[in-house]
């Protein structure tokens, strides 16, 4: 283990963007990093909201036409090298959001995240469980830790 | 506050924040005009997260618009859901059997409880107490161990079904009996939060006297839910709501309309819902949990307004065939807008965000499609 992947290793940043879903697994990502039951901060794993610091970004919900430039610029901002999470029935496939009436897409979402920017890990549920949140976190681990 | 935005006479600079800000949880936009770093205006613009559920729910049939209204917010998701089906019940005159409001009361109470304590995390993290902000969000996971006993799910519970509870969240002797625990567990819980809350001068020094708005503001920008309260208005629906007529509760109120009665606004109307809860759990009454003998008819536009954690929520629509028609979803974080605005007015460009986040803004829910006229 070379000696970036082990310093990396010792601070995961998470950031976490909220792209229009429903609040719940937003919260939910934000209780099982900073809540002492489940407590993500004991391995290392430390919430940001400056994309210049981040290492893993969570996306949650389903990207609305307004929030899809906001998010492009947040991922470009992210230095390399990155991963993004997935987080959410909404951020996976639109939820109950993406079409209205069977097959007419709704005019107000822009789509899945996986359109938008490239996404390394999904994590499903609707809201998303912590026990999900941090599996997927950790699935996600090694792209950052093997990069160089 | 529009003549100090046309005149350009007294803004000196413009600080803009968002849609996506390392200290707002949520996106929204907002514009703080500063003098000396003194907020002289501010202006919040929502839309970013709107998804357009109304037009959704236009022409579903009213079982699956119900549980799409779940989805409208993930902290209230049981109140969207409650008040949805009681338009309906309203409308086709679907009598809920005793022990389905109950229950449907206890999921409310629960949701109350974890909406407030959530509410003192994100406000203590604001203010910069971060130590409060963790003890509040494991307190608040006896609760959310409870609705996630309750419904199965921890946030998206869907209890409410049209004419009673879903049979999952039926409550048997031993969730009765683990809700009773639970409340004693919370109560001392939060006892010693507020006893340690209260006696930290540096906490009380900090949201003494910041973010005021007074009783007649209040009143003005139309405020709702504790917002209001805790400017000395005792205005709370439940009071008048016939599910609740069981029940013996107080209508807390507070004084003096900043950050500090705010919080603890809060802290006291915790109290309240363990009390509810408690009386709930003790007199349930026995009996079927839905009633499945109604008839779909078409309906004209029937509206229900109830007391949610936020304030007054109001749900509106007309039923043709069984399906939905013309949905106005009215939700109090939205209410709350002129008071988030109003609030930051006057006070230090450091204490902005403490002054919005005292009105617990929810944007997923505040972005409905609305008019706003000039007061």
């Amino acid at each position: 283990m070379s000696l970036k992947s082990y310093s990396r290793g010792r601070a995961i940043h998470v950031m976490l963007v909220y792209t229009g879903g429903c609040n719940g697994c937003d919260i939910e990502i934000v209780n099982c990093i900073l809540s002492p039951k489940f407590d993500a901060e004991q391995y290392k794993v430390f919430l940001t909201w400056n994309p210049r610091e981040a290492d893993v970004l969570v996306v949650t919900g389903p990207v609305t036409k307004h929030n899809e430039k906001p998010l492009r610029e947040i991922y470009k901002a992210i230095p390399e090298p990155k991963a993004v999470v997935a987080a959410g029935a909404c951020a996976l496939m639109g939820g109950v959001y993406k079409n209205c009436h069977g097959d007419i897409p709704s005019e107000e979402i822009a789509g899945p995240v996986d359109q938008i920017i490239p996404v390394d890990a999904k994590v499903p549920g609707c809201a998303v469980r912590p026990q999900d949140i941090v599996a997927g976190l950790v699935s996600a681990l090694p792209l950052l830790l093997n990069a160089d | 506050m529009d003549d100090n935005k046309q005149n350009r006479k007294v803004i000196e600079a413009e600080v803009p924040m968002g849609p996506v800000h390392p200290a707002a949880l949520e996106p929204y936009r907002l514009r703080l005009f500063v003098e000396d770093e003194i907020v002289r205006d501010a202006e919040m613009t929502v839309g970013v997260n709107h998804r357009g559920v109304e037009r959704i729910m236009e022409g579903l049939p009213v079982e699956k618009a119900n549980s799409l209204t779940e989805k409208i917010c993930g902290i209230c998701s049981n109140s969207h859901i409650w008040n949805s089906c009681r338009t309906a019940e309203i409308a086709l005159d679907i009598e809920v059997p005793e022990r389905a409001i109950y229950i449907r009361i206890i999921m409310e109470e629960l949701e109350r409880l974890h909406s407030h304590m959530l509410y003192l995390a994100h406000g203590c993290e604001v203010l910069g107490h971060e130590t409060f902000s963790m003890r509040l969000f494991y307190i608040r996971e006896t609760v959310m161990d409870l609705l996630g006993m309750i419904g199965g799910n921890r946030v998206q519970y869907g209890s409410a079904v049209l004419g009673g509870v879903r049979p999952r969240c039926e409550l048997d002797e031993m969730r009765l009996q683990k809700i009773t625990e639970g409340m004693d567990l919370l109560e001392e819980k939060i006892s010693a939060f507020a006893d340690r809350f209260v006696s930290d001068p540096m906490v009380m020094s900090r949201i003494t006297g910041v973010g005021l708005i007074s009783q007649k503001d209040a009143l003005r920008l139309a405020c709702t839910g504790p917002t209001l309260r805790a400017t000395g208005v005792a205005n709370d629906l439940r009071t008048v709501m016939f599910e609740y007529d069981p029940f013996d509760f107080d209508v807390i109120t507070q004084d003096d309309g900043d950050v500090k009665s705010q919080l603890l606004m809060r802290v006291f109307e915790n109290f309240e819902a363990i009390k509810i809860i408690r009386q709930a759990v003790r007199d349930l009454p026995e009996g079927p949990i839905t009633n499945r003998s109604w008839e779909m008819k078409d309906v004209p536009l029937t509206k229900s307004y109830i007391e949610v954690p936020r304030g007054t929520l109001y749900h509106s629509y007309a039923l043709e065939d069984g399906r939905v028609r013309n949905c106005v979803i009215r939700t109090p974080s939205m209410a709350n807008i002129g008071a988030m605005q109003y609030a930051c007015i006057g006070h230090h460009i450091t204490d902005a965000q403490l002054s919005i986040v005292q009105c617990d803004p929810c944007f997923t829910c505040t972005d409905r499609a609305i008019e706003i006229i000039n007061i």
